[in-house]
């Protein structure tokens, strides 16, 4: 991956945007990349602002992506999601965890006559099944329920050679224990992660477990640790670099997690901005216990716009 | 008249050696015909040293068991030989339960017996277990319908341990507690007096993350205590979540962490550590653990009964949870291969968990010590001479050393009166404390 050195500043503390580095960061970036709860929108509600500080970038001339943990929808779907927010933003502008899942599987040439199990949404499955993978879980789990009786198996498919774990609010006890026969039973079975965010926000109104949670379940029952194909690995720059000839010093990471957004734009090499208008606030950013420190912080993404005076 | 007197020399051994095990020394029998060759009084061809051995063990575990123990030499865990001096070395044996006592609904061969034997010995018998889906009192009941004559004090689920512990804080009884698992935390908790929300009940409670919908949580809950759980959700999940993260000083509380459990017999099911691990990864916190292998329950034991944890031997299946449940509370230790461990698994590179004993199953203790071996010492003993007796005896010795056998030995004799009269043997009988006479075979 091209890179220049890495941000030297993630130990200085974070600073406020103000109109004068605002104009700085976007003269010295030519791609924004965007997480999208708690940045672009809080479950189906859009954040104040959005719809034009985007349209003012676009017209800047720099480019727009959107790089999502959260694994429920497809590239497809969250293509229609933003189109019923009344945003444009194409497929191929957006990296969700859910795609990041069936590339990796992809790149690392996994045999499509070998099955994968999911433990997530329909969006997992259905980028699963664009690549060419036979995807079993999923949604289809979601009202099994396991029997205990003495002469009484609990099958598992032997040909399952991968399980992806992804946020799952339909995770059930039958779903655990497919997922995790699999990986202890299935010689070589792969275990996978799109994401271990802790909470996110799921609602408008508060903040749900996020697919940390399936993932520690899993962790929990196998022994095992993942291999984490979202945020912050830099899994998905991969994608991305392929498709905007740029270097990552030239983009800038805007996102409303520490641990996930930050610190993938600085693994990166991007510039980092944190938005306090998601999971994180102010007193946690300026924790003596937290140790990441974003290049910028504001309160919401549309102060860019706000700031420039435009 | 020539009379073949045939002077038998039995080697008990311990149970797990099969009689293939004694086979493996065949060097050592051609060494000792050629060291006794040079006696003056026999013959190579007339004196042979045989061993024909007898095992009691069928099984193919013991098999497996006795192949392992000779290839590998571990400082630690050792075949159990004596099983008698382990029991009067201990005055308390602490049993985990599944694959140990039973497993599924189905009780381990000859529990029962080994079970009154100990108590017979006039000694402690305590059940701790990390399944926490039963209460004491139901756990009594599952023992006398499997037949065992158990008191439900002598149970200790990680049921009791999350409400004991509570107990042990003063946990404000003006508090809750939201539960993550099954009925028995619920009635354990009930019994200490505790308030309690969740349970069973809330599996079956749906969300829909839809706009403007809000989950509220009791801000009185106190306490969240995870366990193993067949009606887990995610309902449950977030409710749990909020309390630890919105409520000032929520405590986090861990039935157990195993990984995997063994509901019915026949295959792993995931465990309580599957529950646990889901609310570590969406609180970030790592939860106070009551059960195997913290030593919240020993601790709790020892005060109770008054008792010494070196007075103590943890009899369990699992390394992870027993063994080192055992080892962090100062006891000795003694795995079975009856549940989840195999021999294979204790003695793996991977494995740095070493219990002070290993035995196929409980039972063992009741299996008769000798499982003989016949050395057969073929030829005219009447006519030995001290220096004879000399060589015979360092000849039978390193025949047992090379056995690496910690068994009792017994010498029987053809002709006692002849051999053991000479002094070099019967200093043999002094020395070695473990060799007695017993009539002998004549062939």
């Amino acid at each position: 991956m091209e890179s220049t050195t890495p941000n030297p500043t993630s130990t200085a503390a974070a600073e406020l945007l103000t109109g004068a580095n605002a104009k700085l960061l976007l003269d010295s970036v030519d791609a924004f990349l965007f997480d999208c709860d708690g940045v672009i929108w809080k479950g189906d509600k859009l954040i104040d602002g959005i719809p034009e500080t985007l349209e003012m970038l676009r017209s800047k001339g720099k480019k727009l992506v959107f790089v999502t943990n959260n694994s429920t929808k497809s590239r497809i779907q969250y293509a229609n999601k933003f189109r019923t927010l009344g945003l444009s933003v194409s497929q191929d502008e957006i990296f969700s965890s859910s795609f990041a899942a069936a590339m990796y599987l992809k790149v690392n040439q996994f045999p499509p006559q070998k099955k994968v199990y999911v433990i997530g949404g329909e969006g997992i499955v259905q980028e699963l099944q664009l690549a060419g993978f036979t995807a079993l879980g999923g949604p289809e789990d979601v009202e099994k329920r396991a029997q205990w009786k003495s002469n009484c198996l609990f099958e598992h498919d032997k040909d399952v050679g991968a399980v992806v774990v992804g946020l799952d609010p339909d995770i059930n006890y039958y779903k655990l224990q497919y997922g995790t026969l699999c990986i202890r039973e299935n010689p070589g079975c792969l275990f996978i992660a799109t994401n271990r965010d802790s909470v996110g926000h799921m609602t408008d109104l508060q903040e749900w477990p996020g697919a940390g949670c399936m993932v520690g379940a899993i962790c929990g029952s196998t022994e095992r640790e993942p291999v984490v194909v979202g945020k912050p690995s830099t899994f998905m720059m991969e994608f991305l670099l392929q498709k905007f000839n740029l270097s990552t010093s030239r983009m800038c990471m805007v996102g409303d997690r520490l641990d996930t957004d930050i610190l993938f734009g600085q693994n990166a090499g991007c510039k980092t901005l944190l938005v306090l208008s998601g999971v994180t606030t102010r007193s946690i950013l300026d924790d003596p216990s937290n140790k990441i420190q974003p290049d910028y912080y504001t309160n919401k993404v549309s102060d860019i716009l706000g700031l420039l005076g435009e | 008249m020539v009379t073949k007197s045939v002077v038998s020399v039995s080697v008990a051994a311990s149970i797990t050696i099969t009689s293939s095990k004694l086979v493996i020394n065949p060097a050592h029998r051609f060494l000792c015909l050629k060291r006794l060759s040079s006696f003056n009084s026999f013959s190579a061809s007339s004196l042979a040293i045989k061993w024909r051995g007898v095992s009691s063990c069928s099984s193919n575990k013991s098999a497996t068991a006795m192949e392992g123990f000779t290839t590998r030499t571990r400082a630690s865990a050792q075949p159990l030989e004596n099983a008698d001096e382990l029991i009067s070395s201990v005055e308390t044996f602490i049993f985990d339960c599944d694959g140990v006592i039973w497993k599924g609904d189905k009780l381990i061969d000859g529990v029962p017996e080994t079970l009154d034997m100990l108590r017979s010995k006039g000694k402690r018998l305590v059940f701790v277990t990390n399944n926490s889906t039963k209460s004491r009192k139901q756990y009594g009941k599952k023992f006398e319908t499997l037949g065992l004559n158990v008191s439900e004090e002598e149970i200790f689920a990680s049921s009791f341990a999350a409400a004991a512990y509570l107990k042990s804080i003063d946990f404000p009884k003006d508090k809750k507690v939201y539960v993550i698992g099954e009925d028995g935390i619920l009635k354990e908790l009930e019994l200490a007096g505790f308030q309690y929300l969740g349970g069973p009940e809330d599996g079956g409670k749906k969300i829909e993350l839809k706009p403007g919908f809000l989950m509220e949580h009791d801000e009185e809950v106190g306490a969240v205590v995870v366990g193993f759980d067949r009606y887990f959700n995610y309902y449950k999940v977030q409710y749990g979540t909020l309390c630890i993260r919105e409520n000032p000083g929520c405590l986090f509380i861990a039935t157990n962490r195993d990984a995997v459990t063994h509901l019915t017999d026949a295959q792993e099911w995931a465990g309580g550590g599957s529950m646990v691990g889901a609310i570590c990864g969406s609180t970030q916190r790592e939860p106070l653990v009551v059960g195997k292998p913290s030593t919240f329950m020993m601790d709790y034991l020892a005060d109770k009964f008054g008792i010494l944890k070196s007075q103590i031997c943890m009899v369990g299946d699992r390394l992870d949870t027993d063994i080192l449940f055992g080892q962090n509370g100062g006891c000795k230790t003694l795995l079975v291969l009856s549940g989840v461990t195999t021999l294979s698994m204790l003695q793996s590179p991977n494995n740095s968990i070493q219990p002070d004993f290993y035995t196929n199953k409980i039972s063992d203790f009741l299996a008769p010590k000798a499982a003989t071996k016949d050395i057969e010492l073929r030829g005219d003993l009447s006519s030995l001479n001290g220096l004879d007796c000399v060589r015979i005896v360092h000849t039978i010795k390193s025949i047992v050393r090379a056995e690496q056998s910690r068994a009792v030995h017994k010498v029987v004799a053809a002709s006692p009166r002849n051999l053991l009269s000479q002094p070099t043997m019967s200093s043999l009988a002094t020395n070695d404390r473990c060799w007695k006479s017993a009539p002998s075979e004549i062939a």
